[in-house]
């Protein structure tokens, strides 16, 4: 049995020395080749700054959804961004896949600063994790309920309700 | 440095004429995360998904497993299949995981596009010309970008 299409898809997140953060995500698939680069004030998270090129695609018309990027600057890494990106770049009038790689770029920005409070609850065990995952949670409460570890019932957030926050 | 890295590779086989079976994979700073998942055309329904979670953050987290099943039944041409997908798989179960599944959806429907674009080419087909071809062999498609716009 041989691939009959493969995607390989990159996000990773840069310091940079003015204590911004720079953004990257690539995208290889057969018939479509771009990359998103945006850079985001920290602590505000507003995108200052993007740059995009689609470098191998199906059809002419989409270089020109490229020009519209800059709509997003401004925009700041919150609820409603998916929103936001959706209707300044994709869309039948724009590029859904642009408006993606956009959106990862985002989601690598919120994961980074997930990273180093989770490394800290995993290196520790049992009941301890359990009550150092509450006070992450009452600090991030956007993520109760959002997935199955974070729902009603679940350990982890024992004594915490929605209605607290 | 690099603070952050998360890669995303889906591979996309065709096993059967109907059938098309992605095999996606994440792998980020935190998480790593296998899917299968199995779509039989013409309907684009999800007929099978499996998962394996190899590296995650809670104990909780290996529950989201089983909720995969919960993918078998959706078509990728529901118009809603991105809330039904993250609501179903990402709330109920893992998020990450509803995130690889959406990239495997989408990758099989782009495969499925695709699929006789390279020869096209070849024969100095024009874009407009194939999709038109093409897009109602893969509905989902039509009207989703300004290059599959259709009038």
């Amino acid at each position: 049995m041989y691939l009959s299409y493969a995607r390989n898809k990159h996000a990773g997140v840069i310091e940079l020395p003015d204590g911004n953060i720079l953004a990257r995500t690539v995208v290889e698939e057969d018939f479509f080749a771009a990359r998103v680069e945006i850079t985001v004030s920290v602590p505000g998270l507003e995108i200052v700054s993007i740059s995009a090129s689609i470098d191998r695609c199906f059809s002419e018309a989409c270089h020109r959804t490229v020009a519209p990027l800059a709509d997003v600057t401004g925009l700041r890494i919150g609820p409603g961004i998916i929103k936001l990106v959706n209707q300044t770049t994709g869309g039948t009038n724009g590029c859904p896949r642009l408006a993606d790689l956009i959106l990862e770029c985002c989601e690598q920005v919120i994961l980074r600063f997930t990273l180093d409070p989770l490394k800290q609850i995993l290196d520790k065990q049992g009941r301890e994790m359990i009550d150092a995952y509450k006070v992450f949670l009452s600090r991030n409460p956007r993520l109760l309920n959002s997935c199955i570890a974070f729902a009603g019932g679940s350990p982890l957030r024992e004594g915490l309700e929605v209605e607290d926050f | 440095m690099l603070a952050f890295s998360r890669t995303k590779w889906v591979g996309v086989e065709k096993p059967a004429p109907d059938t098309y079976l992605a095999h996606g994979v994440l792998e980020d700073n935190i998480y790593g995360l296998e899917l299968d998942v199995t779509v039989k055309t013409p309907e684009y329904k999800i007929t099978s998904a499996a998962g394996k979670m190899r590296r995650f953050t809670t104990p909780e987290c290996p529950r989201a497993v089983p909720v995969l099943q919960e993918a078998i039944g959706v078509c990728l041409t529901e118009a809603n299949l991105i809330s039904l997908v993250n609501r179903r798989i990402g709330r109920e179960g893992c998020r990450h995981f509803a995130n690889l599944l959406l990239e495997c959806c989408d990758a099989i429907l782009r495969c499925a596009f695709f699929e006789r674009w390279a020869e096209a080419k070849k024969q100095g087909i024009d874009p407009g010309d194939y999709a038109k071809e093409r897009l109602p062999l893969v509905p989902a498609l039509k009207n989703t970008c300004l290059a599959l716009k259709m009038e």
